[in-house]
């Protein structure tokens, strides 16, 4: 029997039952788009942040003390003390060295509103270097000023603007008086890729506000000490500079204060890069898998209905045997029929799933990433769960006695 | 039809049974549907088969027709001993060797007149084309050249029954088996059905025909007796007898199980 012939009465068969055809089909149709939607979805996200990072921090080696040594993420023990920048300063290649340390504030007050906030970022004029201002310009160290992100201006009743004062109330109830110099976008690098950067962010001189401190042990005099510190090194030696930042480690007060269980990390843009990657694919994989699961439940689907097809053709499949089809050209129409249910839903299942990925990307305000080779995937498993799906009823329609079948009302 | 006849003209038997056993289990109870027949079918003959519900006459038929495998003793038809097949080499003896013709016409619903004709040949790998036009024919020969797009449930039941038989005819069988063709009809379609499947027979083809009525039966050249799975007794129709119109004598109402099971679901 040749193929043409087994597709066109498959074709003939689900045609005959339209509606319930076009369930089971929905059915396929619903777990493929699903499936579809988050790699989409996974591939748009991946492609920004991954791209973002490489594009506006591929020269910067992130250095943190780490719990397990995964670095990127983890908050960090405060190790880098200011002899250590130094140190790092003086290495070859190394344009700056900017820290970064965590203050504990519980409000900030703008005319007379107040927010909660948790914390401020500490840090020095450098890191603002390639960052573009939306107003005014940085701080100065040594002064009563602040930068905030353009989330954090507008947090206030009245939008925050360059030249105002905004208080900050810091942990014992201290307050500070500040004076906004800038204004500008997304983190200043202190997260290597802008989309999460939507964040409201405080940024404060470390001077004269950062007050964590330790004794150094190479200088034996009170230090500030910071948990994160970017090295931004010149572009053509990233790689470079982060083999002699992680020989120079050891002889660090960082190696030093670093401890127990934890570990001092220096990452490149490209390692986060691979890590966010690694989470987002992870993530993606997850999603997906709960998405498997609608195209079980369509793959049960084609199997009921297969089953409901076989019982009623009984009767067909006798007249089949009689006019001489073999055992396996009948399980190989019921197969047929239940691919083509399964391709139909794939096949349908793509677009829609595309647009859902659409969807879900401009929701989230990400560029739309395809994935094609995942749709080629879909519709191969689109084929495969209704092979599967088919295989026990095809298997059921072979076995039909055919003198049983013909007596069948 | 007369095209036909030198398609089938071989030389000797076209069908060969011997000491044919057919045994069901049915629950506790063995069912002995067959006790040992014995029979041929020359080239080109017509046969009919009587008997009461029970008798084994489907029973027989299905055999013949490589439908159902004996319990014991032989069945060749075209030559080909049936009882050792394979399924698969069952099944292209049931395309090849046999047509059907039922009852109940089993004509395949969502199929045209021309593709229920023509459906066997595709378990033969016939192109489309060749196929169509063999069916186209057929359907001619049966005088229903004007229903060839039509689906079943668009046919009369005499209709139905005539491309029950083109379809029978199409894969150049070395038998036709005819299970009560007149069934389902009423009897003046029943008279038209059966004048079909004497130009049948007339064209050479080897007809073996399961019946309940004399009048049928005895369009025939021979009908035989079949009686609780064995053969009663052989009866050659002379051409005298054929006219008397009379109900088979044998045919008691009561019926059994399976009988009535067959019946129930027509």
């Amino acid at each position: 029997m040749d193929a043409g012939e087994t597709l066109r009465l498959g074709a003939r068969a689900i045609r005959a039952h339209k509606l319930r055809s076009a369930l089971t089909v929905l059915g396929i149709l619903i777990g493929i788009a699903a499936v579809v939607t988050f790699v989409t979805f996974g591939a748009s996200l991946q492609a920004d942040v991954v791209g973002q990072i490489e594009e506006t921090s591929a020269s910067n080696v992130y250095l943190v003390a780490s719990e397990d040594g995964d670095g990127f993420g983890g908050a960090g023990q405060p190790v880098f003390t200011e002899a250590d920048l130094t140190t790092f300063r003086g290495i070859e290649g190394v344009r700056r060295v900017v820290p970064r340390g965590i203050l504990a504030v519980t409000a900030i007050s703008h005319r007379g509103d107040t927010v909660a906030r948790t914390r401020a970022t500490a840090t020095t004029p450098d890191a603002f270097a390639s960052t573009t201002f939306v107003a005014g310009d940085s701080f100065e160290l040594g002064r009563e000023e602040v930068v905030l992100n353009r989330r954090a201006a507008t947090l206030f009743a009245t939008n925050a603007t360059v030249g105002d004062t905004v208080t900050l109330t810091l942990g014992g109830g201290r307050t500070r008086n500040l004076t906004v110099v800038g204004i500008i976008e997304g983190s200043a690098g202190q997260v290597p890729f802008d989309a999460f950067g939507s964040q409201p962010r405080v940024f404060v001189p470390t001077d004269p506000l950062y007050d964590t401190v330790v004794e150094s042990p190479s200088t034996g005099a009170n230090q500030r000490v910071y948990p994160q510190v970017t090295v931004v090194a010149d572009p053509a030696q990233t790689t470079a500079v982060r083999e002699r930042v992680e020989r120079a480690l050891p002889g660090t007060d960082a190696a030093a204060l670093v401890p127990e269980g934890y570990q001092l990390v220096a990452q490149t843009s490209g390692d986060l890069a691979d890590q966010v990657e690694e989470i987002v694919t992870r993530l993606t994989r997850f999603v997906t898998g709960i998405a498997v699961i609608a195209l079980i439940v369509g793959a049960v689907g084609i199997a009921n209905i297969m089953l409901v097809s076989v019982t009623e053709r009984t009767r067909e499949i006798g007249i089949m045997k009689a006019v001489g089809a073999r055992n396996r050209e009948v399980m190989g129409l019921f197969l047929t029929e239940a691919v083509l249910l399964g391709l139909l839903g794939a096949a349908l299942g793509v677009p829609v799933g595309i647009l859902g990925g659409w969807a879900a990307a401009a929701y989230a305000e990400i560029p739309l990433t395809l994935a094609p080779g995942w749709f080629a995937v879909a519709v191969v498993v689109g084929i495969v769960v209704g092979a599967l799906a088919g295989l026990y009823p095809a298997w059921r329609a072979a076995r039909v006695d055919p003198i049983e079948a013909l007596r069948y009302e | 039809m007369t095209d036909r006849a030198d398609a089938v003209a071989r030389p000797g038997d076209a069908v060969v049974v011997a000491d044919l056993v057919r045994r069901y289990q049915r629950g506790i109870d063995t069912v002995e549907a067959l006790r040992g027949i014995s029979l041929s079918l020359p080239e080109g003959s017509y046969t009919a088969v009587m008997g009461p519900s029970g008798s084994g006459k489907s029973t027989l038929l299905n055999l013949v027709g490589g439908l159902d495998t004996p319990t014991g003793g032989s069945v060749a038809v075209g030559g080909t001993e049936l009882s050792t097949l394979s399924e698969p080499e069952r099944a292209r003896v049931r395309g090849e060797e046999v047509g059907f013709v039922f009852q109940t016409f089993n004509l395949m619903p969502r199929l045209s007149a021309a593709e229920n004709v023509a459906f066997p040949l595709v378990f033969r790998g016939v192109g489309r084309a060749e196929r169509m036009d063999r069916a186209r024919e057929l359907l001619a020969d049966v005088d229903l050249a004007d229903r060839t797009d039509h689906r079943p449930n668009e046919l009369s039941g005499g209709q139905r029954q005539r491309v029950a038989i083109a379809r029978a005819l199409v894969g150049d069988p070395t038998l036709v088996l005819a299970d009560e063709p007149t069934g389902n009809v009423d009897t003046e379609t029943g008279d038209r059905v059966m004048s079909v499947l004497g130009a049948v027979n007339d064209a050479g083809n080897t007809l073996l025909l399961v019946t309940h009525e004399r009048h049928v039966a005895e369009r025939a050249d021979r009908i035989v007796h079949l009686r609780d799975g064995a053969i009663q007794r052989i009866e050659d129709v002379t051409d005298a007898g054929r006219d008397s119109g009379s109900t088979d004598g044998d045919e008691p109402d009561a019926r059994d199980d399976s009988e009535a099971r067959r019946r129930g679901g027509d």
